[in-house]
């Protein structure tokens, strides 16, 4: 027996179809229109996890970059601040060579303290340099200036360190204490050109040739070392820098691909609906319309 | 011999009379032909009783027996009960599933992932103005704009909990509504089984009124699960999640408590999204609020503010409800605790803040992961949820074919008849016309020799 079809069933079914058919295009096109094949976590609820796992890792990444970047700044002051020190220690050796020479006279010893004092004074301004408004040598009393400008040498900062995040639990330490490279009163360079003030004003020339150049020479050490520390830190933050930037790339594309449409395969498959759509319609407008009623004459 | 004269005019008068009922009922099916619910109907004719020829002698194979003509028996209602068993059943679940499926599409659209402004973008934010003020802790501008942050984050929470605790109190005004609608149906069959009844007492077969009633069931069956017994002339009992809802003429009207059966439907949908689903995600959600309010809270006191002092409450409130951000906080962002020494450089207390992003904060989830996986959640239920509606809704649509395949009115089908009947009523009036001339000639010209 043939299945009975009423005009109800084609009406109903096609509504059916095309609204199948609408509501196909509708995605479609809300995909072309935005872009994303991935417009709400029920499209793909998996996707959608993955989506916004991605662009939380998206954010951090930026976020370890513009600290690696803050990380930089802070270390190409110190090390211009570092250079200049070296520069002036430097100096501060040739005037201890030129003093231990037994031929100067007082006033050429009284000349060579003059300009070690200010020499003084410029180490210790370099030490107080800042970097967008914190002392960068004064360990975390970042308000604090660490040197008084004059005769008292002490330090007022700390020795503590200050870190920066450049990675998921990747830490590293970007500033050294002013105390432990140009040192204070009691040590360092500072005691150190103090004892060269102090003997050149009492003529002892051989403290001079001997134990003071050794000091000089030593203090020089230490700050080598510290401005190595802020290169191999700057190689570091070079390399976390690329890393950041690598990760940051194939982040990228890992989210296009799990919410952006392939414009290419949407466009095909907007045209397949669409034909299909048009297809139903006109199927739909042959179909409904004649009945018997439409052959029978009227007699 | 003992044969009316008249007996044809009166048989033809029968035919006449059937195939003009017979036009009637194909006219009501053409009329009906989308009226919802609507059964076609057939006049069922048949042939009228016999009259037997007395004969001579009381053979049986005497002359016999003569037809009288055709008589309507009865107009039949084509439909098939049991493919109305199956739709309502199928209804059921496809009114339980589109329930479902709206409210968990207003939750998600409420939830506004993924996108710039959801709370997984907040989140994101959140942490980076932590590490930020962990790059530069003696800075106001960068102590205001984590205040920001963070505001923006609470107002994130309290707002997406505020949009599910709306959507709950319109699923609650929801379940009333369509608790009075199914109570209004089953008065309505009630009235209807009066009065079906009443005709049936009469011996009529109240076609149209049967049609209502099966209707107004299946209406009802989309709400909740239906079942039938059928009481006396041809009235129902109805019985409504488990409830009696018509007893014969009398309806009742049922109250949440009383359906106590209730296994599926609209309402039930609407119910579970109310007492589970819903509140489902704000007991999530509230999680990682107070998880967040909490972890955050003591990471603060073991900090130092600006001043040197011992970190405050960052946080106020206790869940995703009434999270906020400390207003004295806001009014003096140099109380955020970001140094763990006192030291205004040091920012080991910021960092440790920025750090809870990749804790486990809670069970084996970070706040992120569990905030994630809560969208997943909302998405996969909705996912379901769209593929149940499609499934039921194919399975609907086959069964109301199925049934409109037995019950519809096929306009091919009623012209041909409407042809056939007129044709049977035409046939009839000629031979009418031939009896008349047979009796004109009987009367009129019989025995008229010689006039």
């Amino acid at each position: 027996m043939t299945v009975r079809i009423t005009q109800n069933m084609l009406n109903t079914t096609l509504l059916y179809d095309l609204q199948n058919v609408s509501s196909q295009l509708q995605n479609s096109e809300q995909e072309l229109s935005s872009g994303y094949k991935l417009n709400q976590p029920s499209d793909d609820p998996y996707g959608a996890s993955q989506a916004l796992k991605l662009r939380a890792d998206l954010a951090s990444n930026q976020q370890y970059q513009s600290n690696v970047s803050d990380a930089n700044s802070w270390q190409s002051v110190a090390d211009t601040a570092l250079g200049d020190i070296g520069d002036s220690i430097e100096r501060a050796r040739d005037l201890v060579i030129q003093g231990g020479n037994d031929t100067n006279d007082s006033s050429d010893r009284q000349a060579i303290v003059t300009e070690l004092t200010q020499l003084i004074d410029s180490i210790k301004t370099d030490a107080n340099t800042q970097y967008a408004g914190r002392y960068v040598f004064s360990g975390t009393a970042t308000n604090t200036q660490p040197y008084q400008l004059g005769t008292n040498d002490a330090y007022a900062g700390n020795t503590a360190t200050i870190t920066r995040e450049i990675g998921a639990g990747v830490q590293v330490s970007i500033n050294q204490s002013g105390s432990s490279i140009i040192g204070d009163d009691t040590s360092g360079l500072l005691a150190t050109l103090r004892t060269v003030v102090n003997d050149l004003q009492s003529g002892n020339t051989n403290a001079l040739n001997t134990t003071d150049l050794s000091a000089i020479d030593s203090a020089n050490d230490t700050l080598l070392n510290a401005r190595a520390q802020v290169g191999a830190l700057s190689d570091r933050l070079t390399t976390a820098t690329n890393r950041l930037q690598q990760t940051e790339q194939s982040t990228t594309q890992l989210l296009s691909n799990v919410q952006d449409a392939d414009m290419t395969q949407v466009m095909i498959n907007f045209s397949t609906q669409q034909a299909a759509y048009q297809a139903a319609l006109r199927a739909g407008a042959q179909i409904i319309q004649p009945s018997l009623m439409d052959f029978l004459t009227s007699s | 011999m003992g044969l009316s004269t008249f007996m044809g005019l009166e048989t033809n008068l029968r035919g006449l009379l059937a195939q003009q009922q017979a036009l009637d009922t194909t006219s009501h099916n053409i009329a009906n032909a989308s009226t919802p619910g609507y059964s076609r109907q057939t006049a069922v004719l048949e042939a009228s009783p016999a009259y037997t020829l007395p004969g001579v002698g009381t053979s049986p194979a005497g002359p016999g027996q003569i037809g009288t003509g055709v008589d309507v028996a009865a107009y039949q209602r084509i439909r098939d009960s049991f493919l109305d068993v199956q739709y309502r059943a199928q209804s059921m679940l496809q009114g339980q599933a589109q329930a479902n499926q709206d409210g968990l599409q207003q939750v998600q659209l409420a939830f506004n992932e993924p996108t710039d402004s959801g709370i997984s973008t907040l989140l994101s934010n959140y942490w980076s103005a932590w590490q930020n003020l962990s790059n530069n802790p003696e800075d106001m501008g960068t102590r205001q704009s984590l205040a920001q942050s963070a505001s923006s984050l609470a107002d994130g929470f309290t707002s997406l909990s505020n949009q599910l605790t709306t959507l709950q109190s319109q699923t609650a005004q929801n379940v009333t509504d369509t608790l009075t609608q199914a109570n209004n149906y089953g008065t309505q069959i009630a009235q209807l089984n009066l009065t079906i009844s009443k005709l049936t007492v009469a011996g009529d077969t109240p076609n149209d009124l049967l049609d209502q009633r099966d209707l107004l069931l299946d209406n009802l069956s989309a709400l909740g699960n239906v079942s039938t017994t059928a009481g006396a002339n041809g009235s129902i009992d109805v019985s409504f999640g488990g409830a009696s809802l018509v007893a014969g003429g009398t309806p009742a009207t049922l109250a949440e408590s009383d359906l106590t059966g209730l296994t599926s439907g609209k309402l039930q949908g609407l119910i579970t999204l109310r007492d589970t689903t819903i509140p489902g995600y704000q007991s999530q959600l509230n999680t990682i609020a107070s998880t967040l309010i909490s972890a955050t809270n003591t990471q603060s006191g073991n900090g130092f503010d600006l001043n040197g002092n011992a970190g405050g409450a960052f946080f106020t409130g206790t869940d995703a409800t009434n999270i906020a951000v400390n207003p004295a906080v806001i009014s003096n962002p140099g109380l955020i605790a970001a140094s763990s020494t006192g030291a205004v450089g040091d920012a080991g207390n910021a960092l440790a803040m920025a750090d809870m992003q990749s804790t486990n904060l809670i069970g084996s989830s970070t706040i992120d992961t569990a905030y994630t996986q809560l969208v997943t959640q909302v998405g996969a239920d909705v996912q379901q949820a769209n593929n149940q509606v499609s499934t039921t809704t194919a399975l609907v649509n086959a069964l109301n074919n199925q049934r409109q395949s037995v019950s519809g009115v096929n306009l091919d089908e009623e012209m041909t008849n409407l042809i056939t009947y007129q044709r049977g009523y035409q046939a009839s009036a000629r031979a009418m016309n031939a009896m008349d001339d047979m009796l004109d000639q009987l009367i009129n010209r019989t025995g008229r020799v010689g006039l």
